[in-house]
């Protein structure tokens, strides 16, 4: 460890909903990832990642232009990407691995940033967060057990893992040597009770939020069925919190919860937190500095129970 | 620069000139009647150069064929002819459009005596597919068999450069200039016959091993039978009944394992291992290790004096032992104790004590009496050697193990297992007396759930991409087996496609179908449990009907890929047998010789070449039987004569080669009052470690001299002229 106590540091993308719904999301991840000894650089003048759904299923072209300039961005700072959203790893992760992978591919995206001056070289890795909190390499389970002061002790928590981040499973290589399952992995439920809270089992919980692919925006009522399907299965499991990895799950989830009521007639209650948010709490942060007063879904129940 | 080039040619020809000095008369005797018949067995026994051809008298032939329009389709035929004419030593050129014909191969021997040939170059396909063939040609027109070279234009041309006319022309112009450099330094040679021990051996004794040892002794050859398992049968022994004549598959295997156990012919060695080979063709010397058992033999207690004695298979060592593990012949669904057999009709019935979970309590030894004396807590493994001409490889199949498919839940649910463990519980000897329940709850289950192509055909990097060709067809079977035996029970069948291929079988397909079986096309995504009853939840997309499904089932069985058995990589290394990337052995041909391998003298019978149901294994455990028998009945075979040979004269004795040979070939002896390096040719297999190796130059690698090596290299980049 340098004395500063940082071992690694990493260009960190945003992407859009975190910034702009959960900003706890953004100070948990800078702070509590600090403390494990991962400083988050911004990466500045980063766009939309593009959103693989709306813009991958539109015009491929646009799509990987876009997250080759954010990847360029990251190359000039001679820094790994690290970043806290399935649908931003989705786009950046798979075009880093294409370009470095597809010669043809790379020189007609280079053909395309010429305009802006830049030049895809493919000199950086594109990391999730949670990649990064459950790999020992950077951090693991035993340091973040280490780090807590407010251990969230009798809080029943389900996990929500989220589409893009494990699948396609073929080329995703910490699947393979890290986390070594994708159809019912058990890695997330380890994080959580790294943090003293209870991981909790549900029927079914590899189904999508509801919202990917574009569906939401498609049909917002097919989308809220499937979100509906899971709220059930958790309200089974008398769960206390949903936790997730992914800022587009949780607004399907937490906002989700507000427009069942409305077109479905049933409240769930349930409060959504992203992982972040998660540690943020265990390692002391206020709910304020957190920002859960911004939840869609109030997190108070919960709050009760573990501060 | 044509100048610079011949020079540099003939500086070459002088060092090798210069090379082979000591032997130079030779050399010339050779080169002036090149299609004489040499006195064969004698030169090699002088120096290895005695018979070098001397390229200046070299006449070269070449023969360039159309393979139909494979190779004439995307080259210059003529264009590469008329080149060919401007080679050195090329004294004649043809082509024709199928040289491997007989119209063709009268064409090569025509031209050898026509045109006094001394050697060779047909540019075609592969060495592997028709060196013989030209051999035999060459041979026909007189000159030795050896006088033949090859190019390859069309596996590594005409088919690779498909749309490049150009480039291929180019490039099969290269190949026979080459060739031709080669050709004009062949030599005589002669294949050395060796005698072939009248024994074989066969490893694995399922099904497919059984019957290759039955045919070989049969046949009256001395087979040994080696099974690492403490009784024979294999896989077969474990199901219920086979498809599609529903005959059960213990009733039809029985009688072959007391064949095998009876055959005066067979060496039946169970609890045994392939630990080492050496040798080749005709004289494989096999170690092999016989584990630790435990028990004796009746022939083993005769052996150490005790009369009468050795395990009769009474059983009484089994009722007093306190040990209790899982037997795995019942995929762990029934106990065992620590000394044990598989099941009751085991061939031989000799009890087995597992050391691993034994505790050496005595009780055993005190139940089994002071007359049969059978047990030997202290038996050690032991070592045997034993000589076979011929080896068959028979090691069969795993299940691959379908737990890594998560989705589906094996080893988390309950009411999910395995075809496998299906077998054993619908099976009347199996640990419910042959009836179907649910491991939950003992309950029989009323709706069951078959997923096919569980981890077969599957290119997501976790199951396997082949199809394990016998699922469908048992899955079949087994929903048959269920609508008979649990009246008012339905199957729910999860297919990709029904792959009934073989005789009888799509019959038996559609019979299943009027049974009542409900075939649904759509592969599963997922399997959920219902947490209270235990029941499952088969999600998948049914694509006749265009919808997702979910369908609940009391139970689901997964018809499991199969991959090789744990053991085959070791084994197959011990006999220098390839593997292809899915781990299945690999067959010298994969139509034309599915049974032979790339290593002579050992062939490959059953499921460890690729997945076969039974009766393909049969057959194909017939066929390497025969193929196997072949060369023991001939008596002798005969070794390509491509050893490497030592030139005396230029040996130092420093004996490094001999320590690099991997084949054990070589050694040194007393020469003249020198210490050099002679080669046991009948070992060597002419890989030419020593030879690339030697300090001295002074080893001679016959078909691949470093006189030709540099010829070809010479011709390739010298380029067309010389």
């Amino acid at each position: 460890m340098s004395e500063s106590g940082i071992n690694h540091k990493f260009a960190f993308y945003l992407g859009c909903i975190a910034p702009n719904r959960y900003p706890g999301v953004e100070s948990a991840s800078i702070k509590a990832m600090k403390k494990l000894g991962v400083e988050l650089v911004p990466l500045k003048g980063a766009s939309c990642c593009p959103a693989p759904g709306a813009f991958g299923s539109i015009d491929q072209s646009v799509f990987y232009a876009m997250a080759a300039r954010n990847l360029v961005l990251a190359e000039q700072m001679k820094m790994d990407i690290a970043l806290v959203c399935n649908g931003c790893y989705k786009s950046i992760w798979e075009v880093n691995h294409k370009l470095k992978h597809n010669k043809d591919l790379r020189d007609a995206v280079n053909e395309v940033l010429k305009e802006v001056d830049m030049e895809y070289k493919g000199t950086i890795n594109v990391y999730h967060t949670a990649e990064l909190l459950y790999n020992d390499k950077f951090i693991g389970v035993d340091k973040i057990r280490d780090s807590i002061t407010n251990p969230l002790t009798g809080a029943r928590i389900a996990v929500h893992y989220g589409c893009h981040l494990t699948k396609p499973h073929k080329d995703r290589e910490f699947e393979k040597e890290v986390m070594l399952n994708t159809e019912h992995p058990v890695w997330m439920e380890e994080l959580v009770a790294a943090l003293g809270a209870t991981p909790v089992e549900y029927r079914n919980k590899m189904q999508c939020c509801g919202a990917g692919g574009g569906v939401r925006g498609y049909d917002i009522v097919h989308a809220l069925d499937i979100t509906n399907e899971k709220l059930i299965n958790l309200k089974e499991e008398k769960v206390d919190a949903l936790t997730d990895i992914c800022p587009f799950c949780q607004l399907q989830f937490d906002r989700g919860q507000i427009e069942i009521q409305e077109k479905f007639g049933v409240s769930y209650g349930l409060p959504v937190l992203h992982f972040a948010e998660l540690l943020g709490l265990a390692q002391g942060m206020s709910p304020q500095d957190l920002g859960l007063d911004l939840h869609a879904i109030s997190c108070e129940p919960f709050l009760k129970k573990v501060l | 620069m044509a100048e610079k080039k011949s020079t540099t040619k003939k500086t070459e020809s002088k060092k090798d000139t210069k090379k082979v000095a000591p032997v130079k008369q030779e050399v010339k005797k050779q080169a002036a009647a090149p299609a004489a018949k040499p006195k064969a067995e004698e030169a090699p026994a002088k120096s290895p150069i005695d018979n070098l051809a001397k390229a200046e008298d070299a006449r070269i032939g070449v023969f360039i064929c159309h393979c139909g329009t494979n190779i004439a389709g995307s080259m210059d035929i003529e264009a590469v002819q008329e080149a060919a004419k401007t080679f050195p030593h090329v004294a004649y050129v043809d082509n024709y459009k199928y040289m491997c014909s007989m119209p063709g191969q009268t064409v090569i021997h025509k031209a050898i005596k026509d045109h006094k040939l001394t050697g060779v170059v047909v540019a075609a396909c592969t060495p592997r597919l028709h060196e013989p063939t030209f051999r035999t040609a060459t041979k026909d027109g007189g000159l030795n068999p050896f006088r033949f070279e090859m190019a390859n234009i069309r596996d590594q041309n005409s088919w690779v450069h498909m749309h490049d006319r150009e480039g291929s022309t180019d490039k099969a112009k290269d190949a026979i200039r080459i060739a031709v450099a080669k050709a004009a330094l062949l030599q005589d040679l002669h294949p050395k016959a060796v005698p072939v021990e009248k024994a074989a051996m066969v490893v694995g004794a399922g099904v497919a091993g059984m019957q290759a040892a039955l045919d070989l002794a049969a046949a009256g050859i001395k087979t040994y039978l080696i099974e690492k398992d403490m009784s024979i049968g294999g896989r077969m022994s474990q199901l219920d009944k086979t498809f599609p004549t529903l005959d059960c598959s213990q009733c039809i295997l029985t009688p072959k394992m007391v064949d095998v156990g009876r055959s005066p012919n067979i060496e039946l060695m169970t609890w045994s291992e392939v630990h080492e080979v050496e040798g080749y063709i005709g004289n494989f010397d096999v170690t092999i290790r016989k584990k630790a058992r435990g028990v004796m033999t009746p022939k083993e207690a005769e052996a150490k004096g005790i009369v009468g004695g050795g395990c009769n298979g009474c059983g009484d060592c089994e009722g007093v032992c306190p040990v209790i593990k899982p037997n795995e012949f019942e995929i762990g669904m029934k106990p065992r104790k620590a000394i044990y057999v598989n099941h009751p009709q085991v061939v031989p019935l000799i009890y087995t004590i597992d050391f691993t979970s034994c505790v050496k309590c005595g009780l055993c030894v005190t139940a089994c009496g002071p007359e049969k004396r059978a047990i030997d807590l202290e038996m050690k493994d032991e070592f045997v050697k034993v000589k076979v001409g011929t080896a068959i490889l028979a090691t069969g199949y795993d299940i691959f193990p379908i737990e890594n498919k998560q989705e589906w839940g094996y080893k988390r649910y309950e009411n999910v297992i395995s075809s496998l463990e299906f077998e054993r519980l619908i099976c009347a000897s199996g640990p419910t007396g042959g009836h179907l329940v649910r491991p939950s709850d003992g309950e029989t289950p009323k709706r069951v759930g078959f997923v096919l192509c569980a981890g077969s055909r599957d290119n997501t990097g976790t199951g396997k991409p082949y199809c394990s060709r016998f699922c469908c067809m048992y899955s079949l079977k087994h929903a048959h087996q269920i609508i008979e035996k649990i009246p008012g029970c339905v199957p729910y069948i999860f297919y990709m496609d029904i792959r009934s291929f073989g005789k009888m079988y799509e019959e038996f397909y559609y019979r299943i179908q009027d049974e009542g079986a409900k075939f649904i096309r759509g592969r599963v995504a997922n399997i959920i449990e219902d947490k209270a009853t235990k029941n499952l939840h088969v999600m998948a997309d049914d694509t006749l009907l265009d919808r997702p499904i979910d369908m609940e089932v009391d139970m689901v069985v997964l018809a499991a890929a199969i991959q090789p058995a744990a053991d085959t990589n070791r084994t197959r290394k011990l006999f220098g047998v390839s593997c292809s990337s899915d781990g299945w052995l690999l067959e010298a041909h994969p139509k034309l010789n599915p049974c032979g391998t790339t290593t002579a003298g050992v062939f490959l019978a059953g499921v460890c070449q690729g997945p076969k149901d039974i009766p393909d294994t049969v057959a194909s455990a017939e066929g390497a039987a025969s193929a196997a028998s072949i060369p023991i009945h001939m008596g002798e075979v005969e070794l390509e004569p491509y050893f490497a040979s030592c030139i005396p004269e230029k040996c130092a004795g420093c004996g490094m080669c001999v320590n690099l040979c991997p084949y054990s070939a070589l050694s040194l002896v007393e020469k003249d009052g020198r210490t050099v390096m002679q080669v046991t040719e009948a070992k060597c297999k002419g890989c030419g470690t020593c030879g690339g190796f030697c300090p001295g130059g002074a080893i001679w690698m016959n078909h691949f001299t470093t006189p030709q090596i540099v010829a070809q290299i010479d011709a390739f980049l010298l380029g067309g002229e010389q």
